[in-house]
């Protein structure tokens, strides 16, 4: 089955300028984790998830540490997250971005998203322009 | 490609009843058991997308959506085939309306519109970025029913000429508060919103001839075609060179369902346009998909062969 059949055709995507703050708002509201980011013409460019943004947010020190359970409370994630809500999403996103075409076969999709343990994948067409998502569960309801 | 957009969206509650009795008549509270309910994804944009769907017509959906009922629309969308690219408001839920239908009586369904939810300044500008996007991409846009409350009446003139710039046409389908900021830019066609007081600034569309005379008018600022739905089962279509009658032997004691059947109407005539088809072709079709809506309980027609087949039974004159 070709990736175009069993992908969710849904655009949603937000441009390199937009603020982080922006961001949280539209993956809370569309129940996304991550977000391609598109250029002025829908050409996928980039791409961004919930957990950039709270690796942004965290302190420096974070990655030194072997747990999270040596951070006193969540009041310095909080700070760091208010200093970069205004900050563009061009800052903080992959533009080493994983992605297949609408005629790519779905066995494809579901190597990537296995090998990169990915949720989802965007889907472009042969200009690259964004024309969906392929979601883990579109492979699973696909395959019953 | 066709884009729609439908600024103000709904999920659309359908109930059946047997008989509806309201307080006023009882005096004391009373509970009207439905027969038969349904939920589906509204607006007259969102119909035409679904419709253009069923005929096997790729299209994207764009607009306006918020909170749980925002995703009941998105998923019905998607459910039919149809691309979404709504923007997400803060503001509240996506409307519901609702339609309530007595047996024996669904030509004279009882409807409840909701008013829908502002639009804050960034997302409508949010929604201008992604439009503008979708013009690349678009060869007829669809800018249909109403605006959420709050927003400015010229919006429709806007995305109408920025449509025009792009080369894409413009059919639009709205009340004639709507569509009269939006005539400036000469959509291709329009559709005015019977369900509404009918009349533009100059003029009211009461009558046969007041609905010819203002078609005139509004062709030679140029609009290339105005459909209005007179009576139920006929509409006047005014282009530059002709006017048409046209209308379906049918009775309306037929119709099971009159919601949605406008949008299908519109849909059919922009399926066949946007396939190649003369005007002739395009109002027989889109008529007769308009009377199998309306005679069906669902709110669209599916099946392009039904279609076909009631096309015999629409009579176009040219007057």
């Amino acid at each position: 089955m070709k990736v175009g059949e069993i992908m969710t055709r849904d655009l949603t995507s937000v441009e390199k300028d937009i603020s982080v703050k922006e961001l949280i708002f539209i993956l809370d509201n569309a129940e996304m984790s991550n977000m391609p980011i598109v250029d002025e013409e829908g050409k996928l460019i980039a791409f961004i998830s919930a957990k950039d943004v709270i690796k942004a947010a965290l302190p420096g020190y974070f990655e030194m540490l072997h747990s999270a359970s040596f951070i006193p409370d969540m009041n310095q994630f909080a700070k760091k997250l208010g200093q970069i809500a205004d900050e563009p999403v061009e800052k903080h996103m992959h533009t080493d971005v994983i992605c297949v075409e609408v005629d790519d076969d779905d066995l494809q999709a579901a190597d990537l998203i296995i090998r990169k343990n990915l949720k989802s994948l965007p889907v472009v067409d042969v200009e690259r322009r964004l024309v969906g998502v392929v979601r883990r569960i579109d492979l699973l309801h696909h395959l019953l | 490609m066709i884009v729609t957009v439908t600024p103000n969206p709904s999920v659309d509650v359908t109930y059946w009843v047997d008989r509806l009795k309201i307080g006023k008549e009882t005096q004391e509270e009373y509970l009207t058991r439905a027969t038969d309910s349904s939920i589906s994804a509204g607006g007259k944009g969102i119909n035409i997308s679904i419709f253009l769907a069923r005929m096997g017509l790729e299209n994207i959906a764009m607009g306006f959506v918020g909170g749980y009922t925002g995703h009941v629309v998105l998923r019905a969308l998607r459910d039919e085939g149809v691309t979404t690219n709504f923007v997400w408001t803060g503001s509240g839920e996506t409307r519901t309306n609702l339609t309530v239908l007595e047996h024996g009586h669904e030509h004279v369904p009882i409807l409840i519109d909701g008013p829908g939810v502002a639009v804050a300044e960034s997302e409508m500008n949010r929604f201008m970025r992604r439009y503008r996007r979708m013009l690349k991409v678009a060869e007829w846009v669809v800018l249909a029913g109403s605006l959420p409350p709050q927003a400015n009446l010229a919006f429709y003139h806007e995305l109408t000429e920025l449509a025009k710039q792009a080369g894409a046409k413009v059919a639009v389908s709205a009340g004639a508060s709507c569509l009269t900021h939006c005539l400036p830019a000469a959509p291709n066609i329009i559709k005015p919103d019977i369900r509404e007081h009918l009349s533009f600034e100059w003029m009211k569309l009461r009558t046969r001839e007041e609905i010819i005379s203002a078609g005139k008018r509004i062709v030679q600022g140029g609009v290339e075609m105005m459909i209005v739905s007179h009576e139920v089962i006929g509409d006047i279509v005014i282009t530059p060179d002709s006017i048409w009658e046209i209308s379906a032997r049918v009775q309306t004691t037929q119709f099971r369902n009159l919601v949605g059947a406008d949008d299908a109407l519109l849909g059919g005539v922009i399926y066949q346009i946007y396939n190649g088809a003369g005007i002739e072709q395009a109002l027989r079709f889109g008529l007769a998909a308009g009377i199998l809506s309306a005679e069906s309980p669902e709110k669209v027609c599916m099946d392009i062969g039904q279609i076909e087949h009631e096309m015999a039974n629409v009579s176009l004159k040219r007057i």
